[in-house]
């Protein structure tokens, strides 16, 4: 008899567990495809733990509005803000690439009252300071798009720097059968996700006879880029694979090479719409890691979803699979400009406006 | 009383520059930005404002040293990174500060050697240094971060009979800067070569000697923006200071010191800090577009250098 109770008892708890399972799983929120909950770390936030009423006013302090990338994950941001009836305020702030004007941007924030601040760091130091600020002052804090030193924020979700510098460092790996010479274009100097990225690549070529023969900063920018190229080409012309940081300098390094008539190696590139019609039009053998400027809107989910009393993980990771050669031409629209980033979350009409080619 | 009536000299004195133009741009930006955002007034803002101030005014009170006499400082800012990166270094609280003005004083005699006694171009001179310190601030501090001892961090962030601490520095680097500008000879001298070298040195006046110190002081002064930066930021960043070069080139000409020497006062310099950071902060506060925030300050700057017509001094 007390066995049969004791059975009857644990098929309860068991059945209460899976209830409670389901119950949190269907209350978990999406923030945007490929954006999941980081492995090892359970820490969340309770339900209503920031629940208020609407309307709500969210500041956003991103860190500088300095290529195509960033412009259009603020334009994501914004889009996102806009389409949620329950957000009349939406504050956002251009650092400018400047640390001391990341600080002053989230002290204002706080100061005029914002129901949760959404910051994409500059460098850990720029923004460490004002979530302190925040948090202290009760207001939710969501970081994206940049890395802290603190722990204090409320959400965070990261792209791995490492993952994605290691994503094209073993694609290089594998296109040169683990033995040659590579370029490597960095991004900007001390900033936490060239680092990471360059982290990804050391860590991709360990062991292999892949050899660093040439190595600079281009910034992140077309200009830049092409110029460490140029400089390349002609200091260290004997090269099997080029691995870039991201952003706009892939393409400038392809550039150079049809300036020269020199045959393009393997080179990493990013998801962007000009450089996947370049990647097709110039028959390249490369790849690209999706970094996405729906992060931008996924920081203003989350944000919403904070305050609308829902339970949100602390730290979510965001490392989907990279785009291919298989799969590039699925994301292609020619009818946008090269400006184009994806994946995003504008809508088609916002799309043709910001990005739409004149016909 | 004697220092603050040099604080404030007469409209009229030539050798100031015209500080009272930047004097009634900031009443009517204060004015507009208060009206439009009452949120401006409010104490806890106007503590955000002093602390967003106070590097720009430490480093802007530095230059304004070096441009009285006709020269120009590039290097600040690279300065003020080396300095955040020296402050996270594991070393004792004697020897950080040691290094630190060890380093501004060789970068500020470096400058100062280059331009008054192998005649190189301040512009050059400090474009050079500012990317070697760069490169040195880099090599120190790769990475942001580290951490910032206790009582910096307090000088910096806690309060001094109820005022902001960030008042405190201010009112130190005034105070410090108005002894040395209006109650030294040093400071006499600087205005005579920003004038006209020759005539000064036919006077009796050391030159040379006087441009080197003038550009150690500015190291110095940047190198204190440097200490309340880190303090701020609680880390080193070897890329932080970088927009305190053009920063404070730019709030010194907008309180009416000449760039071309001779002619400036610190209360223009201070008021053209303040300027630039009531204009940053009420913006953020009237939710200006970041875009045409960008664009407001350019045509500000624009305006108010315009209608500084430059005389030469005794007219």
């Amino acid at each position: 008899m007390q066995t049969k109770l004791a059975k009857l008892g644990r098929s309860t708890l068991v059945a209460f567990a899976m209830m409670g399972a389901t119950s949190a799983f269907a209350e978990e929120v999406s923030l945007m495809k490929g954006v999941i909950p980081r492995e090892g770390d359970d820490r969340m936030t309770t339900a209503d733990q920031f629940k208020k009423p609407g309307p709500w006013k969210i500041g956003m302090s991103h860190f500088g509005l300095s290529n195509t990338w960033t412009i259009q994950m603020a334009h994501d941001a914004e889009f996102e803000a806009k389409n949620n009836p329950n957000i009349t305020d939406f504050l956002f702030r251009n650092a400018d690439l400047n640390q001391t004007k990341q600080v002053a941007d989230i002290e204002d924030l706080i100061a005029q009252g914002v129901d949760a601040i959404i910051i994409t760091p500059l460098t850990p130091t720029s923004a460490d300071a004002g979530i302190k600020k925040a948090v202290a002052a009760g207001i939710p804090v969501i970081v994206h798009t940049g890395l802290t030193d603190t722990e204090e924020y409320t959400v965070d979700i990261q792209g791995g720097g490492n993952y994605f510098g290691r994503v094209m460092g073993d694609f290089l790996v594998k296109q040169l059968g683990g033995k040659g010479n590579i370029w490597v274009l960095r991004g900007v100097p001390s900033h936490p996700e060239d680092i990471n990225r360059y982290q990804g690549l050391v860590d991709a070529i360990k062991g292999t006879d892949i050899k660093i023969v040439s190595e600079d900063y281009g910034t992140w920018e077309y200009d830049g880029g092409k110029k460490l190229c140029e400089a390349f080409y002609l200091s260290n012309p004997d090269v099997q694979g080029i691995w870039s940081s991201g952003a706009d300098m892939a393409r400038a390094c392809v550039d150079v090479f049809n300036q020269y008539g020199a045959e393009m190696p393997p080179i990493s590139g990013e998801g962007n719409n000009g450089f996947f019609k370049f990647w097709r039009d110039n028959k390249l053998t490369s790849i690209a890691p999706e970094y996405g400027p729906e992060q931008g809107a996924a920081g203003v989910r989350a944000a919403v979803a904070l305050l609308e009393g829902k339970p949100l993980h602390k730290r979510y990771v965001y490392n989907p699979e990279p785009i291919t050669a298989e799969t590039r031409d699925t994301y292609i629209r020619e009818d946008l400009s090269d400006a184009y980033w994806f994946p995003t979350a504008l809508s088609e009409e916002k799309k043709q406006e910001y990005y739409g080619l004149k016909k | 009383m004697a220092m603050l009536s040099a604080l404030l000299p007469a409209p009229r004195n030539s050798r100031a520059g015209p500080w009272y133009l930047v004097l009634a741009c900031l009443v009517v930006v204060v004015a507009v930005v208060s009206w439009s955002a009452p949120l401006f007034l409010t104490p806890g803002n106007l503590s955000n404002v002093a602390a967003q101030i106070t590097p720009l005014v430490i480093t802007a009170i530095g230059q304004t040293l070096v441009i009285i006499t006709g020269g120009l400082d590039l290097s600040v800012g690279s300065l003020i990174s080396l300095t955040t990166a020296i402050i996270v270094l594991d070393l004792p609280g004697w020897a950080m500060v040691l290094l630190a003005i060890a380093a501004a004083v060789t970068v500020g005699t470096v400058n100062g050697v280059g331009i008054a006694y192998l005649n190189v171009h301040p512009i050059i001179m400090t474009l050079a240094s500012m990317s070697v310190v760069q490169g040195v601030a880099l090599i120190t501090r790769p990475v942001p971060g580290g951490t910032v001892p206790g009582w910096i961090s307090g000088a910096v962030n806690e309060s001094l009979f109820g005022l902001p601490a960030a008042l405190v520095w201010i009112a130190v680097a005034i105070i410090l800067a108005a002894f040395l500008i209006y109650r030294t000879r040093f400071g006499l001298h600087l205005f005579a070569i920003g004038g006209n070298p020759n005539s000064a040195l036919m006077n009796g006046v050391r030159v040379r000697r006087n441009i080197v110190l003038t550009y150690i002081l500015s190291s110095l002064f940047a190198m204190g923006a440097g200490f309340f930066l880190a303090g701020r930021i609680a880390s080193g960043d070897a890329n932080v200071g970088t927009v305190f070069g053009l920063d404070s080139i730019t709030a010194v000409a907008l309180g009416g010191t000449s760039l071309s020497g001779g002619v400036g006062s610190l209360v223009g310099t201070v008021l053209g800090s303040v300027l630039v950071g009531v204009i940053g902060n009420g913006m953020n506060l009237m939710n200006v577009s970041a875009f045409l925030q960008i664009v407001i300050k350019g045509a500000l700057l624009l305006a108010v250098v315009s209608v500084q017509r430059r005389k030469q001094i005794g007219l």
